[in-house]
């Protein structure tokens, strides 16, 4: 636990940003630089030592060869006194052989480098040798060669001379010291010391200074007579010669210093030192590099931060880390902007948290026990919570473990998405769904949906798969409604040749029966652009079967009607023109009656009662007229169709339309075209139609002011058939609904119309293959059409 | 009873009808006027009008029934002969509900024409004398004090002399003062007389 604890910490602190790396300087050859100069200094100062030891060992070389020089001259000049001490004896005569012998010997013991001393004659033979014992001359032995010279050189000069250096019979390098013994101006001979100059070196020099020194003894050529070198290595630097100037001889000693500890010694501390410094710099090479990585790696981080921290900043998805025991460690910006806390409000507390509202409690403490024992959903919770202002709001919470560094879990890290556009968004989209659905299903119509090239039925609606099947969704539409399909030669296009630019295009549209069930349907089918793009056959199949049935049956209905109709009109139009005849029936019976009464009275002017009886006349006349027109009515099984010219019509319809026009000062322009053609009519039908027309303008402009009463009758030829005559008054005009209605039998518009006027003028005028419609006029106003045949 | 300054007010679209009823009444000895249409009848009419209106029904914009109607709203009296070429039932019972006087229909006989006429007329003079009789007691009333008018209105409601001075909270003798006067002022002898008055007016 308090391993989790440090991680979370650990993981608290990744959030934070890290400190800013120092500016990158040329501090970083500092070291370098000093450990240079130090490794120079400490090579100096070894130098400095070594040549100061060198210099020490210089000086107690130079010390020793003096004091060897001393040693070794005082050596030879108490031999040279002995021999001197010797001769004076002899010159004098006081020296017998024994003294010689004891003096001799006793001085040959003291000193070891003197093999024998010998006295020989002016010639080189040898009298006297002591010690006895001494094997490097005998008596009677004859001196030869250099040491001969030597002997007679130094009875020449009559002082001591040192002969030649020689081998003597071991080998060994010798020389003579010769002092020559002369009484007066002879010769008595001479004693000569037979020195051994290897044992003179040992005697003279302590151990100490041939352990020390190697030495070399060179004669006056140079040439190396002894030397005492071991193995050892020498050192050249520390170095001498002793020149030792005998008489008549010249003998070189040359010293050389052993070196101390080896020739490698000098440069042990340069080496350690240049190891050193190379180390050294290879380690800080090394930590430059590291530091270089760390840097870098720091820069990866901090990049890797900013990016995070901006991620985590721009998300809008709300980010918490809570531990295993439910604390939050860590929220982002989006959290807190969603819940409107801030981010020092939450991150420490455990559940319950402040965002959650007091009726959600117990079910969001169920969903965070269930997400902290790992069993989250990966779906997620879907919850409500609560901003700090009290606002409810729907979120999606999706759980994942939050591993530590060290591979364990630490807690949980959880993603909130407000949810509740989304939300909303869903549900408007699965209404809007369902309403389409409800609607394609809703439908009578079978509608489906299948792709061009494959044939598959990619959407079908509920009247589809009850014809077709259930299952038929995915299936090929070409076998699955091969029994109610339009033949592919009857489609207006190939779907499958269609261009994207040619979408949407109709197909086909049509009745086909279904061979199966023998049910009809409209087939309405269009090729359009399905929702992915690609090319689909949209069909709508509408069952017309019932349609079509009632279809026939209207068509029955109507034939009967018609026929009622026809029998209607006739026994209106008897009625209608009742009504008319009526008018002057009953003028005619009020003048009689007036005459009557006045000539019963005998009360009258006879002018009066002629102008009366004139009248009544004339309303006879009226009432005949009327007659007339109704016998040829009513007596036509078949019009009595014959070619007219239509002024002649025009004229003696407008005798009848006259007397209304001028009573509602209605002004009726006739405005026909020059050389028209006769028409083929029934002329009192026709005129009739005429007269109801032109009634029906001047009433139609009854409530418009008088100026403004203007009835046009016009007429045009439409082609070689027809001609078409127009009756437009500039009246109230007529309700869209009206339009249609007013042709219907017994509709009208006018408070005492019966209903039949405009019913019985469409039946006239279809009765001579012609056609009666009207059409509102544009400034105001109802305009009649209709066409009659015309003389061919 | 022909009263001279009765007319017999003619309106029909057609120029005929018109010409032959003018004809045939004046041959009778009426005062004829005739209108072309409800329209000019309208503008003519005022409410010294005397007689009756002989009215055809089916007319081009204002038809007799609209005429009709307008007229009552006018507050006229005048009788109305209708006159139909269809004898159409439904229409005729309202119009005669409606207070039409009478109905005929075309092609009409002269006397039935006539008879309905008279009897018009007599209505019309029938009304006209009931409208200054009614005017003869609305004057009395009007001279009626306003406690003289509540005494009245007690008395004819058939109250005893001394239920109204309870009522009124006035005294015996005050009630008989004002019914004294009331009795004289309208012109009555007895109780019953100005029940009568009071009614035919109300």
């Amino acid at each position: 636990m308090a391993d989790a604890a440090r991680a979370a910490k650990n993981f608290a602190m990744l959030m934070r940003p890290p400190t800013p790396q120092p500016k990158h300087t040329r501090l970083w050859l500092a070291p370098y630089v000093a450990i240079g100069i130090f490794a120079l200094a400490m090579l100096v100062l070894t130098a400095l030592l070594q040549w100061r030891e060198l210099d020490t060992a210089r000086s107690a070389l130079e010390g020793d060869m003096h004091w060897a020089e001393r040693t070794i001259e005082n050596r030879l000049h108490a031999h040279q006194d002995f021999l001197a001490e010797l001769g004076r004896e002899q010159e004098f005569k006081q020296l017998t052989y024994e003294a010689f012998q004891v003096k001799a010997s006793r001085y040959v013991r003291e000193a070891p480098e003197i093999q024998a001393i010998v006295w020989v004659d002016t010639d080189g033979k040898v009298e006297w040798v002591a010690p006895n014992e001494a094997t490097a001359v005998f008596v009677g032995e004859q001196l030869g060669g250099e040491r001969l010279a030597a002997l007679q050189e130094a009875l020449r000069v009559r002082r001591a001379v040192v002969s030649q250096d020689y081998r003597d019979a071991t080998q060994r390098p010798s020389h003579d010291i010769i002092h020559p013994v002369q009484r007066g101006s002879a010769d008595l001979g001479a004693f000569i010391a037979l020195q051994s100059l290897e044992t003179l070196l040992r005697a003279t020099l302590p151990t100490v200074f041939t352990t020390r020194y190697s030495l070399t003894v060179v004669d006056a050529q140079n040439r190396e007579l002894l030397s005492n070198s071991s193995v050892k290595p020498t050192d050249r630097q520390v170095s001498g010669q002793i020149s030792l100037e005998l008489p008549n001889n010249r003998l070189g000693l040359n010293i050389v210093a052993y070196r101390v500890g080896g020739a490698w010694l000098p440069f042990v501390p340069a080496a350690l030192i240049t190891i050193l410094t190379l180390i050294a710099s290879v380690t800080l090479i090394q930590l430059r590099r590291h530091a270089h990585h760390r840097a870098e790696t720091e820069e990866e981080l901090r990049a890797a931060y900013a990016f995070r921290q901006a991620m985590s900043q721009s998300l809008i998805t709300g980010l918490r880390a809570i531990d295993l025991e439910g604390r939050i460690t860590f929220v982002n910006a989006a959290f807190c902007r969603m819940t409107g806390f801030d981010e020092s409000e939450l991150v420490g507390i455990k559940p319950p948290y402040p965002y959650w509202p007091p009726e959600e409690f117990d079910r969001l403490q169920h969903n965070i026990d269930t997400a902290l024992a790992g069993q989250a959903p990966a779906s997620g919770f879907e919850m409500r919570i609560m901003r700090k202002n009290g606002e409810r709001f729907d979120v999606r919470l999706y759980f994942s473990p939050l591993i530590g560094t060290n591979g364990q879990q630490i807690g949980w890290m959880a993603s909130m998405n407000d949810i509740t556009e989304p939300k909303r968004a869903r549900v408007e989209l699965e209404r809007a769904h369902e309403r389409f659905v409800t609607v394609i299903d809703g439908l009578d119509s079978a509608v489906h949906v299948a792709d061009v090239q494959t044939g598959e039925i990619l959407f079908a609606n509920r009247a589809f798969q009850n014809i077709f099947g259930f299952d038929s969704v995915g299936q090929n539409s070409a076998q699955i409604t091969a029994a109610c399909r339009p033949a592919p030669e009857w489609l207006h296009h190939d779907p499958a040749t269609l261009s994207a630019d040619e979408l949407p295009c109709e197909l086909f549209d049509g009745e086909i029966q279904h061979a199966l069930s023998g049910h009809w349907y409209h087939i309405h089918e269009r090729a359009i652009r399905w929702v992915d793009g690609r090319t689909v056959r949209v069909q709508i199949g509408a069952d017309i079967t019932d349609k079509k049935h009632i279809e026939e049956v209207n068509l029955q209905q109507q034939k009967r009607l018609e026929q009622t109709s026809r029998l209607i009109t006739m026994g209106e139009m008897a009625s209608s023109l009742a009504h008319e005849l009526n008018q002057p029936l009953s003028a005619i019976a009020n003048y009689c009656a007036g005459c009557v009464k006045r000539m019963q009275a005998g009360n009258y002017k006879l002018d009066d009662l002629l102008a009366a009886m004139q009248k009544a006349s004339d309303q006879a006349e009226r009432a005949g007229k009327i007659i007339r027109r109704m016998r040829d009515m009513v007596k036509k099984g078949d019009p009595n169709r014959q070619p007219i010219a239509l002024e002649e019509l025009v004229d003696e319809t407008r005798a009848f339309a006259d007397i209304d026009a001028q009573r509602t000062g209605t002004q009726i322009v006739v405005d026909l075209p020059d050389n028209l053609p006769k028409i083929v009519v029934d002329r009192i039908m026709i005129e009739q139609v005429l007269l109801n027309l032109l009634k029906n303008g001047i009433e139609a402009m009854g409530d418009v002011p008088v100026e403004r009463r203007l009835l046009t009758l016009q007429a045009q030829r439409v082609d070689e058939r027809m001609l078409e005559i127009t009756v437009a008054d500039q009246g109230h005009g007529l309700a869209e609904e009206d339009i249609e209605k007013i042709f219907a039998p017994f509709y009208t518009t006018k408070a005492e119309g019966m209903g039949i006027g405009l019913a019985i003028c469409r039946s006239i005028i279809e009765f001579h293959q012609g056609r009666l419609w009207v059409e509102p006029r544009r400034e105001g106003g109802t305009v009649f059409h209709f066409t009659v045949p015309i003389e061919e | 009873m022909n009263d001279l300054t009765q007319t017999i007010y003619v309106v029909d679209d057609d120029e005929a009808m018109r010409d032959s009823m003018t004809w045939l009444l004046e041959g009778e000895g009426y005062v004829v006027a005739c209108f072309d249409s409800a329209e000019n009848f309208l503008k003519a009419r005022h409410d010294e009008m005397r007689g009756c209106i002989v009215l055809d029904v089916r007319m081009p914009e204002m038809s007799g029934l609209e005429l009709h109607e307008k007229l009552d709203g006018l507050g006229s009296q005048l009788p109305v002969i209708f006159v139909t070429g269809h004898g159409d039932v439904p229409m005729a019972v309202s119009a005669l509900q409606r207070g039409a006087c009478d109905f005929i229909e075309k092609p009409f006989h002269n006397e039935d024409l006539l008879s309905r006429i008279r009897r018009a007329l007599e209505l019309d003079s029938q009304l006209s004398a009931r409208r200054e009789r009614d005017g003869a007691i609305s004057h009395r009333l009007d001279q009626l004090t306003q406690r003289e008018r509540e005494v009245m209105q007690l008395v004819v409601a058939g109250k005893l002399n001394k239920q109204i001075a309870d009522e009124l909270n006035i005294s015996m003798k005050t009630v008989e003062a004002h019914r004294a006067r009331v009795m004289e002022k309208m012109g009555v002898r007895t109780l019953a007389e100005l029940v009568k008055a009071v009614m035919s007016v109300n």
